[in-house]
């Protein structure tokens, strides 16, 4: 079974390529590391991947089935969670609401089901006190720390009970505590049968938590292996230091 | 871990309680006690505003798309029924109803189209439709009787004070019936998607909110609702205009009443209509019967950008919470842990 596989997928934006004929392909239970220098193509790679954008070309399979081209929503429910680079939370819901809003099944009677109490609220809550935020439950989100609010974020894509999180840049912007928290959660969370591909900066948290790392430079993947391997990768000197 | 809803104090309930009972009773009784046809025909006016307005509520306030074209929607379902009852000898209630639900599937398919725009050019989608609808009603003279307008007879054999208590009634009913509807769909996860696609359209997306879906239904349920006020403008006003009844104003005016309440708020558009409905009236006795009080329609929408953004009950909200004791915080503890500490205030 192909668990998740590109193929030659491209995107162009006017002129500029920014993913080109880009192959990737993930084995299940992995914690993967997708790095490269900015703008080598990683957040394009994870808008194509999730819907958000269109590509020009390519293939996209997960579990099997083709999802290249589909609605973001659709892709979701398939089992693709994701995050943002730049943290993105329901600013004037509370805490609990955030997390409500995944929806994992369609259909009338889901439409109409209660949103504020009920077996949903409870796994919302449970969610919550996972990543630590159970005591915020009813503030605002715009109201939480940018550390509480990748938490939270990582908490409402759990919500849909994904086998397949993308998360973009988790340690950006946050103090060292933080960071070995969510380090943690995604280890914890692996350990439950989630895949993670996860775009880094911070090469520390990536050499420490992932354990196979894809290297992107104009698009595609230049080199794919373990930390140890990628780190002496002459390809991937190359690209971040140009020697 | 126990039930998640969160608990209103006591008091705050027992507030509310006596509120609703004491809002029925002048409901029941206000017909009774008006001292004139004049002051019941503004409550009517009222509350026919109040319901509109919460119609609105149901798109705009969830989903924070502005539709300025919903008098379209009120414009058709008065239409629709004055003609039924004209045409086909129905009956006027039972029109109205039927109005509604027309209206509400057919906006299936207007949503379909216009929501496929967001901010700024749905709005202008929204009143290009009130043109359309407009231009149809005046153009279709066989039909409607064109600019001259229908007449739609007065319902039974009743007086005008009778007509009058009659649809201060309905319309009231109509106003619980809608209420109710905006209740449930904000308690639901229908809402919930709505209201996500207030904040991050894109986001809910990723969520797995079908959002295209969720705005239609949203958009249909408020036209309807919108088109069934239309019909019981119809059938209690007796003389429908197209000018009047496709005018921008009447949509204007729902957005206006819901921004002035507040429209994260299930009363924020009855207390933004308990305003502007008797304002108004009061700005036409002493201006007259001309265009010029408009003006301090628009200027009370600019005193509401300006002062209030969020509306009334938010502004009263957040002036009550400035005299409270200060919650527990929200910041994070330096050792990740999650312990409540005390905001500094």
């Amino acid at each position: 079974m192909t668990f998740f596989a590109t193929t030659g997928l491209r995107r162009t934006f006017g002129g500029v390529v920014a993913v080109d004929d880009a192959s990737v392909e993930l084995r299940e239970g992995r914690i993967n590391g997708l790095i490269g220098p900015n703008g080598s193509g990683k957040t394009t790679f994870f808008n194509l991947v999730t819907g958000m954008i269109a590509p020009d070309a390519g293939e996209v399979v997960f579990r099997d089935r083709s999802i290249a081209g589909h609605a973001p929503h659709r892709i979701a429910r398939s089992g693709i969670g994701r995050t943002f680079q730049v943290t993105r939370v329901f600013p004037r819901m509370t805490a609990l609401q955030n997390l409500l809003v995944a929806v994992r099944r369609v259909g009338l009677s889901e439409l109409l089901r209660s949103a504020v109490r009920g077996p949903e609220v409870a796994r919302a809550e449970q969610w919550l006190e996972r990543v630590g935020l159970e005591h915020l439950r009813n503030a605002e989100a715009r109201s939480l720390s940018y550390g509480q609010q990748k938490l939270l974020e990582l908490a409402g894509a759990m919500m849909g009970d994904p086998k397949l999180v993308l998360l973009d840049e988790p340690a950006g912007g946050i103090n060292p505590v933080m960071i070995e928290r969510i380090s943690a959660l995604v280890k914890e969370l692996n350990a439950e049968d989630r895949t993670f591909l996860v775009v880094e900066h911070n090469m520390d948290m990536v050499m420490s938590t992932c354990d196979h790392v894809i290297v992107f430079d104009r698009g595609r993947p230049i080199a794919t292996g373990t930390p140890a391997q990628v780190q002496a990768d002459a390809r991937v000197l190359e690209a971040y230091l140009g020697v | 871990m126990g039930s998640s809803e969160v608990a209103l104090p006591a008091a705050s309930n027992r507030w509310r309680i006596a509120a609703a009972a004491l809002a029925v009773v002048v409901l029941a009784v206000y017909p009774l006690v008006a001292p004139n046809a004049y002051l019941l025909y503004v409550a009517v006016f009222a509350l026919m505003y109040m319901a509109l307005a919460t119609s609105w509520n149901i798109m705009g306030g969830l989903t924070g798309y502005i539709s300025l074209g919903h008098s379209a929607f009120f414009g058709l379902g008065a239409y629709i029924t004055g003609l039924a009852v004209t045409r086909g000898s129905l009956p006027h209630l039972p029109m109205a109803v039927v109005a509604g639900l027309v209206v509400g599937v057919l906006a299936i398919g207007i949503g379909y189209v216009a929501l496929r725009v967001r901010g700024a050019s749905f709005v202008i989608v929204t009143i290009a439709l009130v043109y359309m609808f407009n231009l149809l009603a005046q153009g279709w003279r066989s039909l409607t009787g064109g600019s001259t307008g229908l007449r739609v007879p007065v319902i039974g054999d009743l007086s005008r004070m009778q007509v009058h208590t009659l649809f201060f009634y309905m319309f009231a009913l109509m106003l619980v019936l809608v209420m109710a509807t905006w209740w449930f769909i904000d308690r639901s996860k229908l809402g919930m998607g709505l209201k996500a696609i207030r904040e991050d359209e894109d986001k809910a997306q990723a969520l797995g909110v079908p959002t295209n879906a969720y705005k239609i239904t949203a958009f249909a349920i408020s036209a309807g609702f919108t088109a069934l006020g239309g019909g019981l403008y119809a059938a209690w006003f007796n003389a429908l205009d197209p000018v009047f009844v496709f005018s921008i104003i009447i949509g204007a005016n729902m957005v206006l009443m819901s921004l002035l309440g507040g429209v994260r708020h299930l009363l924020g558009p009855v207390l933004g209509a308990v305003i502007v409905v008797p304002a108004t009236e009061y700005f036409l006795v002493q201006l007259g019967e001309t265009q010029i009080h408009l003006v301090a329609t628009g200027l009370l929408l600019a005193f509401v950008v300006l002062v209030m953004p969020d509306g009334i009950i938010p502004a009263i909200a957040a002036l009550r919470r400035r005299r409270d004791p200060p919650a527990s915080s929200i910041r994070e503890s330096a050792a990740g842990a999650a312990t409540p500490q005390e905001v500094t205030p």
